[in-house]
């Protein structure tokens, strides 16, 4: 296990009257790629701005590198590149402008690198900022992120609005600064069939809580969607103790459950039923099942 | 909301309520304050008050409607573009805001008018300037919203203010009067009284600027406005001027590279600005005179002239010059390069995700629009003054009723007078005055960005106090208030004013200092800057011929707490106001 990279602790923070965090612990290491899944507004951004020092922390504490982003701005930025949802970069600038900017603040940048992504990109150095297309946008963005070789990346929701295109380019560039030893990535992304594919690590915010988080493969094993079958035709869909999401009706029903698959098959088989089919939980039927139950539960 | 045109104009209400306060605040406190201070002069200096009162309160409405435009960022076009995806008619889109702003540039005027009438008694005109201000409003918002062309807006706006600008000044001048100027407010009620073919001009001004906006929004709105497709345009001069300006980005240190992004995308366009502008004034006071005698010579115009030779082009360089120095101001303002759009002001997370110290990066901010800004005010004051000469004594004579140009050896006479160190405390006071200036409204900008309401709570609280004082002052000339209890509030106010300036620059550094945003060696730099001020700003008080030993020592603190705790304040203010801009 490498070094801890950010540890987020007991964080809290609200815009007016809305929690937009809620006692957020998050934790992660060298070398792995995190995802942060969650709902619009769930938070996912505003903890992002908390780890580049954008937003304090009004309770609980912020490190990145071991130190607090708020204080020591240079210490962290300078080992850290970002990507935004929104793509900020000054209008006005050539791509070239934009990168020989950037280079000025990381005595790391990889001119090479850099010009290598650009070519890649089709990207023309000699154009403004405001001439390029949204994708060419998160493109540029993308290299004055990646080019100083940071030890972490944030990106936050990376391909939103982008084509399958684009889309791929950035993930592959993920990949490679990944390949890297003891890099870091942390990246937001609503897709979750995409931090699926990228991610080691996945959080689930949901209203400024974090619902869900561990190692992707365990938090997939944790979760299993089975199809039941039931003897008698049930009007009222079966009580099962671990059950979070049960669809059907009649004899057939469909159920994603958490807890040991065997604890949960004696659970069917005192009510009459058995398990047909089982196989672990996508991490959108999980997503959709931590979410949909916490909504379930405000709603009573 | 139950209409459409309802939410239309709670939006519009929204964007503007704050503007529009200000407006009423800034035009009748400064006309008041005016007034005020001209009750115990002389009936022609009180004359004169009230015409720069008059003139006071019009001027906020030339400016446009600053609040609307933010909601474009300051780009061209129409700023409230996300009711294209709306089910309503572009006309009442661009109508309803249109009256809107129409009606209340109209009310401000009007109100304004009342309060100074009710303080000063003069007749201050009230419908005739109310339906040109209406007038202007329209054009204004016209240009601005019906193409994306800035040139073409800029083109139109100049115009329209020229238009009024000479008819007004055609009316108001008509009647030349001996040893006064030519508008005072006896004469008001006569000369304002428009013949009524003007409020029907003015009618058509406003269908006119309705069409022609109608049409210009519906095309931006169909997305075939023929800006559209010169996107290097889109951005105007400052544009031009930053595409303009190659100067390439050293990568040597991120100093370099912060000072270099400054000076590209805000500092250099401003310094042309200033520097065309001073090109300007020198060019037109170099062809004035022989226009102003070619104009004077033509018999059709020389008998619609009142007197033996009238100012044409000749009047056009002072006021240039006094327009230039409210316009470099204004453009130095916003240092920090904070951003509005749709109702949010923030700085662009692009900067402040740089691995740059927040101290660091509001100083050079501030240090880099502050050199900029200097050198643009020299070029313009070193035009101006070349241009002196060129004008002639009686121009200023007939604008003010002094012999400028022959005074200026007086001025001459008194900077040579002044011994080396006394040079150097001018120019210290100046340049570190220039920084504070800039150093203020950049604060107050971020501060405004963060704390938005509580900001214009106590700006409207401090305007308040101002208009009460304005009041009190109208209220000891009637005789209700006695002069004694003026001069103890103005006392209680004037410590109150101390106590919170000490107060405000010891918390802001106890706060930097815990937070560790400044160093203690900056703390000291800081200190020590505002001991150099002090020190030069003695010495222009001595050179002034202030006598410092016999004064009581309240006379000398009094005198000396705020030159010592600006510099200081501001220095502590503007990167804390930064660094709270910047993490949230």
């Amino acid at each position: 296990m490498g070094q801890t990279v950010v540890e987020v602790n007991d964080l809290s923070r609200s815009f007016g009257s809305k929690r937009a965090l809620d006692g957020v612990t998050f934790h992660t290491m060298a070398g792995q790629v995190y995802g942060l899944v969650g709902a619009n507004g769930a938070g996912k951004t505003t903890l992002l701005k908390h780890l580049l020092g954008l937003l304090r922390a009004a309770t609980g504490s912020v490190r990145v590198f071991g130190l607090d982003p708020v204080r020591d701005p240079v210490g962290v930025l300078g080992r850290v590149g970002y990507l935004s949802e929104e793509r900020d970069l000054p209008e006005w600038m050539r791509i070239d402008e934009l990168m020989a900017y950037t280079q000025a603040f990381h005595p790391t940048w990889d001119a090479s690198y850099a010009r290598e992504l650009i070519d890649t990109f089709g990207l023309d150095p000699s154009k403004k900022i405001k001439e390029l297309s949204k994708g060419m946008r998160a493109q540029a963005g993308l290299v004055t992120a990646v080019a100083h070789r940071p030890e972490l990346l944030i990106l936050d929701e990376p391909s939103s609005g982008l084509d399958a295109v684009v889309r791929r380019d950035i993930l592959d560039a993920i990949v490679r600064t990944v390949t890297d030893d003891g890099r870091t990535v942390i990246f937001s992304s609503h897709l979750l069939d995409e931090v699926e594919r990228m991610s080691d690590h996945v959080t689930l915010i949901h209203q400024g809580r974090v619902a869900l988080s561990g190692v992707l493969d365990d938090v997939r094993g944790s979760y299993q969607r089975s199809r039941l079958h039931f003897v008698e035709h049930l009007v009222q869909p079966p009580v099962l103790e671990t059950a979070m999401v049960i669809e059907g009706g009649g004899r057939t029903w469909s159920v994603v459950h958490s807890g040991s698959l065997e604890q949960f098959r004696r659970a069917v088989v005192a009510r009459g039923g058995e398990i047909v089919e089982s196989r672990n939980a996508t991490l959108e039927e999980i997503f959709m099942a931590r979410a949909g139950r916490s909504r379930q539960v405000e709603a009573a | 909301m139950r209409s459409p045109s309802l939410a239309i104009l709670w939006e519009v209400w929204r964007a503007t309520r704050v503007e529009a306060a200000w407006k009423l605040a800034l035009g009748s406190g400064a006309g008041i304050f005016i007034l005020v201070l001209s009750y115990s002069q002389r009936e022609i200096v009180k004359d004169a008050n009230a015409a720069i009162a008059l003139v006071g309160i019009v001027i906020p409405h030339l400016i446009g409607w600053l609040s609307m435009a933010r909601l474009n960022n300051g780009r061209a076009g129409f700023p409230l573009y996300l009711h294209y995806t709306h089910p309503i008619r572009t006309a009442v889109v661009v109508g309803l805001p249109m009256a809107y702003l129409t009606a209340v540039s109209a009310a401000i005027y009007l109100v304004s008018a009342l309060l100074l009438r009710a303080t000063s008694g003069y007749a201050f005109p009230l419908l005739p300037v109310a339906a040109w201000m209406a007038a202007l409003t329209v054009i204004g918002v016209a240009a601005t919203w019906s193409t994306r062309n800035r040139s073409v807006q800029v083109n139109m706006m100049v115009s329209a203010t020229a238009i009024a600008y000479l008819i007004s000044m055609q009316r108001l001048t008509g009647v030349e009067i001996p040893d006064n100027y030519d508008w005072p407010p006896r004469l008001w009620p006569t000369l304002f009284d428009w013949p009524l073919t003007d409020y029907a001009v003015i009618a058509l001004i406003g269908v006119a600027s309705f069409g022609i906006t109608v049409a210009g929004v519906a095309r931006q709105r169909r997305g075939d406005g023929w800006a559209e497709v010169l996107p290097a345009q889109r951005g105007g001069v400052w544009a031009w001027l930053v595409d303009s300006i190659r100067v390439p980005c050293p990568t040597s240190s991120a100093t370099r590279a912060q000072m270099w992004f400054d000076l590209k995308s805000n500092g250099l366009p401003m310094l042309t600005i200033g520097v065309a502008l001073a090109s300007v004034i020198l060019l037109v006071s170099a062809v004035s005179s022989p226009i102003d005698a070619a104009l004077n010579a033509n018999p059709g115009l020389h008998a619609s002239c009142p007197i033996s030779e009238c100012f044409y082009v000749r009047s056009a360089p002072p006021l240039l010059t006094l327009l230039s120095l409210f316009v470099m101001l204004f453009l130095g303002r916003n240092a920090f390069s904070i951003r509005s759009r749709q109702g949010r002001t923030y700085i662009g997370a692009f900067e402040a995700t740089q691995p740059h110290g927040a101290v660091q990066m509001a100083v050079l901010k501030l240090l880099v629009r502050s050199a900029c800004l200097l050198a643009a005010l020299i070029a313009i004051g070193a035009s101006a003054w070349l241009s002196l000469p060129l004008l002639g004594d009686a121009l200023f004579i007939q604008m003010w009723g002094v012999p400028l140009n022959s005074k200026s050896s007086v001025l001459n006479d008194a900077v040579a007078t002044l011994t080396g160190y006394e040079q150097l405390s001018l120019v210290i006071v100046m340049g570190v005055g220039l920084v504070i200036w800039v150093a203020l409204f950049a604060g107050l900008g971020a501060l405004w960005a963060r704390y938005s309401r509580r900001v214009n709570i106590a700006a409207s609280s401090l305007l308040l106090c101002g208009l009460a004082f304005a009041f009190l002052a109208v209220a000891q000339r009637n005789g209700n208030v006695s002069a004694a209890v003026i001069h103890a509030i103005l006392v209680a106010a004037r410590w109150t004013a101390a106590a919170a300036i000490v107060g405000a620059t010891v918390y802001l550094y106890w706060s930097c200092l815990a937070e560790r945003t400044l160093a203690p060696r900056y703390a000291l730099g800081a200190l020590l800057l505002s001991g150099a001020f002090v020190a030069a700003w003695m010495a222009l008080l001595g050179a002034a011929g202030v006598q410092f030993a016999s004064m009581p020592w309240t006379s000398i603190a009094s005198m000396l707490l705020w030159p010592l705790f600006l510099p200081l304040f501001t220095s502590a203010l503007a990167p804390w106001s930064y660094s709270r801009v910047r993490h949230t």
